[in-house]
């Protein structure tokens, strides 16, 4: 059964450009210290560590000298229709008219990983430990995202607290809260790149940049015949990179 | 008894029943919620309203310009600053780690001296009495190795120690360095720069120029605006290495080739431009095109490095055909290439005209000094720091008898580690100005803390690679932490204090002559225009010197472009001649992405969920090699290997990966710290250890890229 598919006036959405990045992990690092993930000293085992934003390596499979390497960085999908949230017992996720964020309201969560498990795309995370900063190292927690006890499951939020930011700016500026011109808001991982390779805006605005890119024929989701409508799209020239989008069979065309 | 079973449990269930319509449920419910999640050992965010400022990182070697955010006026995260020309709002995972690490475990707290084998703290007056002394009895047998040799900060020791009368100051291996020593053996006047932004066929040979190396994040954003999303290529880019890195990642071509071949396969290029009747106005013409055609043609370019003909004939016409080409010279690993290979590289940039020119080469003016007697960051950078070490190490060189190290971590950051730190135990007395307990501080007697970027007045000036000039102030946004001092004005007290006085009170007071010196050097402010605008033909914008220092305070760069005239430049063809290949069975290949912070700062915090289980798992680092190579040597995905070099080894487990060239073991950087904090510490081993450092033939200058290696 799946969660009723509601269609949003605003609908935040990112597109990357994976044939721009470089798999610095630069957007791993100003999410963590955006949201208060706590630095992990062994973060070798990756069943344990909790990287909102990660960046996997793909390849093409071919040998040396034909192998080519390509990066993706992989956000919270933000689905139109998510897996997770018809799951939760608690209504702890919801998708509703924020501006198609799934939002994740850490007092609720009971920690039943339920949606962890649902999620197809490992985009949640559980706090199998207590946060621990060093001590003197918790002045450097900004006030965006509160501090998550052992027990919870986080995920990616698209910063939301950058959009009440935006959202006030554009308040104090007398204008339209809910008319953002693209850029307003963009959450940290999409302001830090180096390369420049994401963007961010709604999806709904023809005056985003998005708007236009996620409809490119090099724009692609990844695993979009679950049905889940993700609000990240990723764009490539590739043809070996999109197929690794979904689980395409050889012949199948991607 | 007047309360039978039934009455009992009528009047329990009536209670049940009645409470579900009082709130009383419902309060306890959501009490249990908070109260079993506010726990007290969890931090709480912080309160105070929130502000930016700004500054540029000191730590990440691209210069990029900072956005600080503070709550309550304290900083707690650092992003890029979108008005700064070498940032765009982009910075590396080093700049963005820059708040957390003024709260690294591993922080000196306050000026130590060694006391039998361990640190004993004491006050900046016992400190400073300490190094006087030192200094006053060594005259002028003092050395500094520098990891900020280019800015005002550098300029302060160098100063001082030419007031001394010694010209022992190095800085630590980079691309800088042989850059700098190469294009003297060209007779190049100026410091080399590559426009990017404007070229629109580029090779790079080796340097990881879209990760750490050079304006890396700069050269990004320039990448990215060559080609918009989805849209039409402006720019073609080919990467040149013996690892598919990174920077190799996103260039529409590889050309496999190990790193101590870049010089020849650049010199087999030239075969093919020259037969194509390329020519540049040099005076060694001739002898150049003489030993192109002797030594590197294509078949024997295909012997040395296995790169077909047909590879070099397609590059060499790509080069040829376009409008800009560019051809960026460097080492995979940000260190280790000899002038040599950066010589071969530029030889291509001179046949194909592209000196001075948009798109191409620029040579930019070193910028003016504001303390006499310093000497410029070219002279400095092109000093041989590895090979004066080895010659201590070996007694070839008297030791000196004072050691200054600053925001450096020589006896981690040098290859051939153990005789690196042979050479420095020879020195008598070592000080550190470490932020970090690094390895270097440990073995220093005397460890003078410094603020970090965050706390103290600096600048950063013309990251090497920049195609224009650039200044950016860094200003404290935060008293210092600890009992921390601005390394310059230590010594520019120290210096006063011994009657030396060096020019200046402060660097404060100096950073604002410099601006003052700048603003009448025919620049402008970075920011409605950018510079490689200006080089591309817009008009340069007005420029308001009575402002500067307000607009460099509020985060603005100064930038210049404009180049040095060439009168004498020359293809060195006396050094290419003598340039001798080596072709090793097996070779080293390092790989240095910024998330594993630099030598001088250890991984970052968080820094460490960026290192992929490819690279580090369940407590193993791994080396990559492709399945060729993997099968030649009896090993497969995981195995346990001891590499071998430079007469130590080094273990960990083998990973398969087809993106490194067969005959290549790709070890990756920053591993193996032996101080720092846990962040760093007792992670694998420090491949720098195992790569031979030897003098290059024709230029005797140490280089250490694509060293031999063995399989114990």
């Amino acid at each position: 059964m799946s969660a009723a598919h509601i269609e949003f006036k605003t609908k935040w959405g990112l597109v990357v450009d994976i044939d721009k990045c470089t798999g610095c992990g630069a957007c791993m690092v100003a999410c963590q210290t955006e949201n208060n993930v706590s630095p992990m000293e062994d973060a070798s085992n990756k069943l344990r560590t909790l990287t909102w934003m990660l960046v996997y390596e793909l390849k093409n499979g071919k040998p040396f000298p034909e192998a080519e390497v390509a990066y993706l960085p992989r956000p919270c999908m933000q689905c139109g229709n998510p897996s997770c949230v018809p799951v939760c017992p608690v209504v702890a996720t919801d998708k509703n008219e924020d501006g198609g964020i799934v939002s994740q309201i850490y007092p609720r969560c009971i920690g039943c990983r339920y949606c962890m498990a649902a999620c197809p795309y490992h985009a949640r995370y559980f706090g199998w430990f207590d946060p621990v900063w060093p001590e003197g190292m918790e002045k450097a927690i900004t006030p965006f995202a509160s501090t998550r006890p052992r027990g919870v499951v986080e995920k990616c939020s698209f910063c939301h607290h950058r959009w009440n930011q935006a959202k006030d700016a554009a308040r104090v500026a007398g204008k339209d809260p809910d008319n953002l011109p693209d850029g307003a808001y963009v959450p940290a991982c999409v302001e830090i790149c180096p390369t420049g390779a994401m963007a961010f805006g709604d999806l709904n605005n023809p005056k985003h940049k998005v708007y236009e890119l996620s409809k490119s024929p090099y724009a692609f989701r990844l695993l979009e015949r679950l049905g889940t409508d993700p609000q990240v799209y990723y764009m490539t020239k590739r043809d070996w990179v999109r197929r690794q989008g979904d689980n395409y069979l050889p012949n199948e065309k991607a | 008894m007047g309360l039978d079973r039934r009455a009992f449990i009528g009047l329990v269930a009536g209670g049940a029943v009645g409470t579900l319509f009082t709130p009383i449920p419902w309060k306890i419910t959501d009490d249990l919620s908070i109260w079993t999640q506010n726990w007290h050992w969890i931090p709480r965010v912080p309160r105070g309203e929130v502000t930016y400022a700004t500054t540029a990182t000191k730590l990440c070697p691209s210069g990029a310009g900072l956005k600080v955010a503070l709550a309550g006026g304290k900083p707690v995260t650092a992003y890029g600053n979108p008005e700064h020309p070498l940032s765009q709002g982009g910075v590396s995972p080093i700049g963005a780690s820059e708040v957390y690490m003024l709260y690294s475990p591993s922080r000196v707290r306050t000026p130590m001296r060694k006391a039998g084998g361990k640190f004993e703290p004491i006050t900046w007056e016992q400190a400073q009495a300490d190094l006087t002394a030192k200094c006053k009895a060594a005259g002028n047998k003092v050395a500094c190795i520098s990891g900020d040799a280019g800015g005002t900060s550098g300029e302060v020791f160098s100063a001082f120690l030419s007031k001394i009368g010694s010209s022992a100051m190095y800085a630590m291996p980079g691309e800088a360095g042989p850059a700098a020593a190469g294009f003297k053996l060209m007779g190049g006047q100026g410091v080399v720069g590559f426009d990017i932004d404007n070229a629109d066929c580029v090779l790079i040979l080796g340097g990881d120029i879209f990760e750490g190396s050079g304006v890396s994040v700069r050269n990004r954003k320039a990448f990215c605006a060559s080609r918009s999303q989805g849209g039409a290529v402006k720019a073609r880019f080919a990467y040149a290495g013996p690892v598919r890195n990174h920077t190799g990642a996103v260039c529409d071509a590889w050309i496999p080739v190990a790193s101590c071949q870049l010089g020849a396969l650049a010199l087999g290029v030239a075969w093919h431009l020259l037969k194509a009747g390329a020519a540049a106005n040099a005076a060694d013409m001739a002898d150049f095109k003489k030993l192109v055609e002797a030594g590197y043609s294509p078949d024997k370019v295909f012997k040395l490095t296995g790169v077909p003909a047909e590879a070099l004939a397609k590059v060499a016409a790509s080069l040829a055909g376009a409008k800009a080409p560019l051809v960026i010279p460097g080492s995979e690993m940000g260190q280790g290439m000899g002038p040599g290979a950066f010589i071969a590289g530029m030889s291509l940039n001179l046949l194909l005209g592209r000196m001075n020119k948009p798109g191409g080469v620029m040579a930019l003016p070193e910028m003016p000094a504001v303390f006499p007697g310093a000497e410029t960051p070219s002279e400095i950078l092109a000093r041989d720091l590895a090979g004066f070490l080895k010659n201590v190490g070996e007694g070839k060189t008297p030791a000196p008898e004072v050691l200054l190290v600053h925001a450096a971590n020589p006896a981690y950051g040098l290859p051939e580690s153990a005789a690196m730190a042979k050479a420095l135990e020879k020195i008598p007395f070592k000080v550190g100005f470490a932020s970090f307990m690094d390895e270097t501080a440990a073995m220093c007697d005397l460890i003078l803390p410094g603020s970090l970027t965050l706390e103290r007045y600096d600048d950063v000036v013309t990251p090497y690679g920049s195609a224009f000039c650039s200044y950016t102030l860094v200003k404290p946004l935060l008293a210092p932490i600890y009992d921390t001092k601005t390394p310059a004005d230590f010594i520019l007290d120290t210096a006063k204090k011994m009657n030396l006085a060096l020019g200046h009170d402060s660097l404060e007071k100096a950073l604002k002559e410099k601006a003052a010196v700048l603003a009448k050097a025919e620049g402008f402010m970075a920011g409605q225009v950018m510079p490689w605008e200006v080089l591309a033909g817009k008009d340069k914008p007005a420029f308001d010197a009575a402002g500067m220092w307000k607009a460099l305070e509020a985060g603005q760069a100064w930038v210049k472009t404009g180049q040095v005239a060439q009168t004498g430049l020359s293809f060195a063809a006396k050094v290419l001649a003598a340039l001798k290949p080596a072709k090793p069975e097996l070779c080293l290949a390092g790989r240095a992405p910024q998330r594993v912070g630099t030598p001088a700062t250890g991984i970052p915090a968080q820094c460490t969920t960026a290192i992929p289980a490819s690279d580090f798992k369940d407590g193993d680092v791994y080396v990559s090699m492709n399945a060729a190579t993997a099968k030649q040597y009896g090993l497969s995905e995981g195995s346990r290997v001891t590499l071998a070099g430079a007469g130590a080894t080094c273990s960990a487990r083998t990973h398969l990966s087809e993106n490194v060239m067969t005959g290549v073991v790709a070890v990756p950087l920053g591993f193996g710290h032996t101080a720092f904090d846990a962040f760093s510490k007792g992670k694998g081993d420090n491949f720098l250890s195992i790569m031979s450092a030897s003098p290059e033939a024709g230029t005797d200058m140490t280089v250490w890229t694509g060293s031999e290696v063995k399989i114990a």
